[in-house]
């Protein structure tokens, strides 16, 4: 399915695994920049690649990672922050969610800035493109810059130019806008997204759903206009067109889209064409260290200084843990105290502690 | 394989049992490999159906069941041939049964679309995974003030209505939208303890947030598939996303995995033992599929015969990572009789 043999097998394991049918397909081109971060960092390419398998349950992880001591609840806020050079902070349930910043957030990035921190945020949404999510981001009153930010639906367009997918193939999107903003910036043609959320099909005899020929991939994320009439033009794109690739932006199961309760997320739609499929996509949103390794590259920064703060286990903290950093867990989002203690769950950050504005008022207590 | 027809149904009974937490491929045994005298394994077995395999398989055999997509028709046009190898085994009296996954009709409905084709089908012997959902409710005796949300079509709605039981979603909430916007609240009845999910070309957000809330916060909530098919002949000129579909969005939302009641699960067969008393052994499962149908057919110990009218083609059947081996392999129905002598001769 991809460039070197040694990815190609990654995904030859994940797909037999899940009973693929479609026989590997040519690859599209060899660049070889940043693959390895696509493989968890036990690289045995024979154990479960978790991040790319479908979702089962909290807590499974490779076969091959030495099991974590329980996570701590936060105390030493100074150690912490003097450990590390960079803190990661995913978004829906850790700054915002929906719209609704959560208490004590800007207090807290003001203190990390003037301790030198730098600040990055690491999103799997992939509604908004980075332009858009600096606007959020402005609007609820936090300085925060487009560079500082790193969006699924970017973390896509990237991929997409680390292997040079040509400029001549087009893109197919299931999802949404964030996801068309960046893949125009990087320069490629796209087909989908929400207006196709309008069209509708007719299974009567003598009706042909035609599909673009020259589709080379398909981008799979949250998409709330999401129908019948995209799942048949995605699964046709990556069932006949040779070599085409089948990417998810993220897989959360579930996510906080508004303030008040959590919502079907990507991993729905990447669910569903896998279905129809029966492949597995290359995820480039968290677990997936790609945006580690693309943030790491781009800073210069050592992943052992940085610190992933995050409201979800299979996402946030294994992706910080598979990059090599500290990890926080907020008990502000989707995972509570319950589900981080229960025997089912094998994912323990180092940390956790109920938001990140605790770093200044545990700061403070500790004075 | 078995000696009477009660040690077949002791037999799927339990394999029934272990249906509740597995998904549909881990709760059955793995498909039967051949081995050589010396322990190897044996390349595929499955021979062409020539003439002589052919008139033994006829032989051999009281009952033919027949998967429909791709089998007898492809969307709502009949295949070539088909009218005259029914009437045919018919005539030579051959029972006939039509098992399918295909859920947006219900077997009422199905034995008219027979009827609109110009085929003598009744209701009784058509098997449809709609009827099969609606089935595993009652036998489980579902208590009849919970609710059933449904991601699927009318079919699987009159079936649960027939068994009586109250449903929610279907077709009508394929016109609902959603509003992601601040203080919105989506509601969703707590009353609902089923959530079945079939092929829906209705799919929308909305109903896939409707199943996973009651999935993941009412208590004891089932998730039933009525089958897991990728694709399927929806319409005569090509293939469009199946059931499998709908399904894995939702277990992509739940992290669940659900209970599946259509083929290749073993569970339809249960009732078509109890209405038509022959031994497994003496029926032949025709499909087009391997994963559903031949697996169901080996499953339930009968001959497999794999047509390549639908979505399984020759270089399908031999690739070497497939390990589904159907007894006999044709290029359509009609092969059974044509090649058959008695049955060509009229005898």
């Amino acid at each position: 399915m991809l460039m070197s043999s040694g990815v190609s097998d990654a995904f030859l394991a994940v797909s037999a695994s899940a009973s693929s049918r479609s026989p590997t397909p040519p690859a599209l081109a060899t660049g070889r920049r940043l693959f390895s971060a696509l493989l968890p960092p036990s690289s045995s390419l024979s154990s479960s690649n978790r991040h790319f398998g479908p979702r089962r349950r909290l807590g499974r992880r490779s076969s091959t990672m030495a099991a974590r001591a329980a996570a701590q609840r936060l105390e030493n806020v100074d150690e912490l922050i003097d450990s590390v050079e960079t803190f990661l902070f995913d978004c829906d349930g850790v700054i915002w969610k929906g719209d609704k910043l959560i208490d004590g957030v800007p207090g807290t990035l003001d203190m990390l800035r003037s301790k030198g921190k730098r600040l990055v945020f690491v999103t799997n949404n992939s509604t908004k493109s980075r332009k858009q999510y600096g606007k959020k981001f402005e609007t609820l009153g936090l300085s925060v810059t487009e560079e500082e930010i790193f969006a699924s639906s970017f973390a896509a367009a990237a991929y997409l130019k680390s292997i040079d997918f040509p400029k001549d193939k087009k893109v197919y999107v299931i999802g949404e806008d964030g996801i068309l903003k960046e893949l125009e910036l990087a320069g490629y043609q796209y087909l989908g997204g929400p207006e196709d959320g309008d069209k509708k099909i007719e299974l009567k005899p003598g009706f042909l759903m035609e599909h673009d020929h020259n589709v080379g991939a398909v981008v799979v994320g949250f998409d709330r206009y999401f129908n019948y009439y995209k799942v048949q033009y995605g699964t046709l794109c990556v069932r006949e067109n040779p070599g085409c690739l089948f990417i998810a932006t993220n897989r959360d199961a579930v996510t906080h889209l508004t303030d008040a309760q959590e919502w079907a997320g990507g991993g729905s739609m990447v669910g569903a064409i896998c279905g129809s499929t029966q492949r597995e996509p290359l995820v480039v949103g968290k677990p997936s260290t790609f945006m580690m390794d693309y943030l790491a590259n781009k800073f210069g920064i050592l992943k052992s200084q940085i610190c992933m703060v995050g409201d979800r286990l299979d996402t946030d903290i294994l992706f910080g843990q598979n990059g090599g950093c500290k990890t926080l867990l907020v008990l502000s989002g989707v995972t509570s105290l319950q589900m981080l203690q229960s025997p089912s769950n094998s994912i323990q950050p180092d940390f956790y502690t109920n938001k990140i504005s605790d770093l200044v008022t545990l700061k403070a207590a500790a004075v | 394989m078995f000696a009477t027809r009660t040690a077949a149904l002791r037999s799927l009974r339990a394999r029934r049992s272990s249906l509740t937490s597995h998904s549909f491929l881990s709760s059955l045994p793995p498909p039967a490999a051949m081995t050589t005298a010396n322990g190897t394994k044996s390349p595929s077995t499955s021979q062409p159906l020539l003439p002589q395999a052919a008139q033994s398989l006829v032989d051999s055999v009281d009952a033919f069941l027949f998967d429909c997509d791709g089998v007898i028709w492809k969307g709502d046009k009949l295949i070539e041939g088909v009218p005259h190898a029914l009437q045919a085994l018919r005539s030579s009296g051959k029972k006939l049964v039509f098992v399918t996954n295909n859920s947006t009709k219900s077997r009422k409905q199905y034995a008219r679309k027979f009827t609109s084709l110009g085929l003598d089908v009744c209701e009784e012997e058509i098997f449809s995974s709609s009827f099969a959902a609606a089935m595993f409710l009652k036998l489980r005796n579902f208590p009849r003030e919970k609710k059933v949300y449904v991601i699927g079509e009318e079919g699987i709605l009159e079936e649960l209505k027939q068994a009586g039981f109250s449903c929610l979603g279907g077709p009508e909430d394929g016109k609902k939208k959603v509003e992601l916007k601040t203080n919105f609240w989506f509601e969703h009845d707590k009353s609902v303890g089923a959530v079945v999910v079939g092929l829906d070309q209705y799919i929308n957000y909305y109903k896939l947030q409707y199943a996973t809330l009651c999935i993941r916060e009412n208590p004891g909530c089932l998730f039933i598939a009525t089958n897991r098919d990728a694709v399927g002949h929806m319409t005569d000129l090509q293939e469009w996303p199946g059931a499998g579909c709908m399904v894995a969005a939702v277990c992509g939302s739940t992290q669940k995995e659900p209970i599946v009641v259509g083929k290749p699960s073993t569970f339809l067969m249960d009732f078509l033992l109890e209405r038509f008393q022959i031994d497994t052994t003496r029926m032949c499962m025709v499909g087009d599929r391997l994963d559903t149908d031949i697996l169901f057919g080996k499953n339930a110990g009968c001959k497999t015969l794999l047509v390549l009218s639908g979505v399984t083609t020759m270089s399908d059947l031999q690739d070497p990572s497939n390990e589904i081996h159907p007894d006999y392999y044709a290029s359509s129905v009609s092969d059974v009789v044509d090649l058959s002598d008695s049955l060509t001769k009229g005898q």
